[in-house]
């Protein structure tokens, strides 16, 4: 159960990350929301059901733009990664700690897809520009997280799914 | 338990690294197959959206429709005496062109697409159509509005395509000044959707007839875009900072911020490739006698 939701949402987020046109501020970033399934995952689910959910939504990420396949599957891993490592200082079913995580995952998803993109030789953005970006992503990031977790977490409670406190 | 996590991350960024080293046929699959899955989602959401924009606008322009409606009667009247004129100037074109023994320009068909779709991680510009390989949309072709270019297709799935605006730093199109017929580059300059100018035409010599408010057509030299189209006019032209040439900077003709549809302008080969492509596609009776039990 806690898998097909998962997907749900997965399917959800790439259909309006597909459709929603990038902020027009701050770098122009894209609405983080695939980021954010895969944030959900790494706090509030088993080890597993993150990794899972970063290979899909990596992958739907790179396939709805012109990013190289396999790009988004290592900036979530890393975004990921650092969730998990703070997720035992955290709560995060707390509305402000939702945000910062948010805030702190989308700016490091920025900072390495800039990164991957420029070792590729695809995108040079000048530092400052990756810095701005990076800051516009925290901002939405910073917006979307708690929203994204309210109704990740409203769902699974009234599916019965929910293992959180 | 520590070291299963590590083993089960390392996994992951392992399937990550083969993902980035796939072949590029392969990755191409891969991406238009869960483009061509998703599509459908991202068209009925579209739809959705503009059936709604379009009621509101509808509810809002009841009292105004009597003289929209006058309006519009006079602008068909108007543009039926320009057809009727463009037709017969066609006619008189294609007699001289038969009769200096040039091949036509611009053969292309047009294929009405609709816009479903912005690029989802927002590092390039560029806009989903739902149209792809099997309504005949190819890879490198110009793609149009009414008003004007907008950019070139540069991935493309079966039912889908994605097109590099002009907008895009990396979408660079062969340009020339209508009145003063000088050839040059239009770069695009990464601006937000809708903002102008979109674009700058650089290395124009000092000497050359340029002004604020020319017209900036497609000179047809690089092979992707026909020769022609309109792309924009100038709005600006400002010495280089070298201080040898000039640069002017160019309006886009059509809004890239709000656009909902366009035209792939496709050749005779891409039409035939996807009638083949769909003749080699199994029907659903097929489908259904392979899966039927010997």
């Amino acid at each position: 159960m806690t898998l097909l939701v998962l997907l749900f949402w997965l399917l959800v987020g790439g259909t309006l990350q597909g459709v929603m046109p990038a902020w027009r501020h701050m770098g122009q970033p894209a609405f983080p929301i695939l980021l954010g399934v895969v944030i959900y995952a790494a706090t509030n689910k088993k080890f597993g059901y993150f990794l899972l959910a970063a290979l899909i939504a990596g992958v739907l990420e790179d396939s709805l733009s012109l990013v190289p396949l396999g790009s988004s599957v290592a900036a979530f891993l890393v975004a990921g990664w650092l969730a998990l490592r703070l997720r035992t200082h955290f709560f995060a079913d707390k509305v402000s700690h939702a945000a910062w995580f948010g805030a702190l995952s989308a700016a490091t998803a920025t900072g390495t897809m800039a990164l991957l993109l420029r070792w590729q030789g695809l995108l040079a953005l000048p530092l400052r520009d990756a810095l701005w970006r990076m800051a516009g992503s925290a901002v939405l990031g910073l917006v979307v997280m708690p929203v994204l977790f309210a109704l990740m977490r409203g769902l699974e409670r009234r599916l019965g799914t929910w293992e959180g406190a | 338990m520590k070291k299963r996590r590590w083993i089960m991350l390392s996994a992951l960024a392992l399937v990550a690294l083969v993902l980035f080293n796939l072949p590029e046929a392969t990755s191409t699959r891969v991406k238009g197959a869960v483009r061509d899955g998703i599509s459908p989602l991202q068209a009925a959401w579209h739809r959705g959206l503009r059936g709604l924009r379009e009621t509101f606008r509808y509810i809002r322009g009841l009292g105004d429709l009597a003289l929209e409606n006058r309006a519009l009667s006079e602008e068909i009247v108007y543009l039926r005496g320009q057809v009727r004129m463009a037709q017969e100037l066609a006619r008189d074109n294609q007699l001289l062109r038969e009769q200096l023994g040039f091949q036509q320009r611009f053969p292309a068909t047009l294929i009405s697409c609709e816009v479903i779709g912005r690029d989802s991680a927002g590092w390039w510009q560029t806009v989903r159509l739902d149209k792809g390989a099997l309504a005949g949309v190819a890879a490198e072709r110009a793609v149009i509005t009414t008003d004007g270019l907008i950019g070139r297709t540069v991935a493309v799935s079966d039912r889908t395509a994605d097109v590099l605006l002009l907008a895009d730093p990396s979408c660079k199109v062969a340009v020339r000044v209508a009145r003063g017929g000088v050839f040059g580059i239009c770069t695009g300059l990464g601006n937000k959707p809708g903002e102008q100018p979109v674009c700058r035409m650089d290395y124009i010599p000092q000497t050359a007839s340029v002004e604020e408010g020319d017209e900036v057509l497609t000179s047809g030299l690089g092979g992707v875009f026909p020769k022609g189209l309109l792309v924009g006019h100038i709005v600006r032209v400002e010495p280089s900072e070298s201080g040898l040439y000039r640069t002017a900077w160019i309006k886009s003709a059509a809004d890239l911020g709000k656009l909902e549809y366009g035209f792939v302008a496709a050749t005779e080969t891409d039409l035939a490739n996807a009638r083949r492509a769909a003749e080699a596609q199994p029907t659903l009776d097929d489908r259904v006698a392979e899966d039927e039990w010997p």
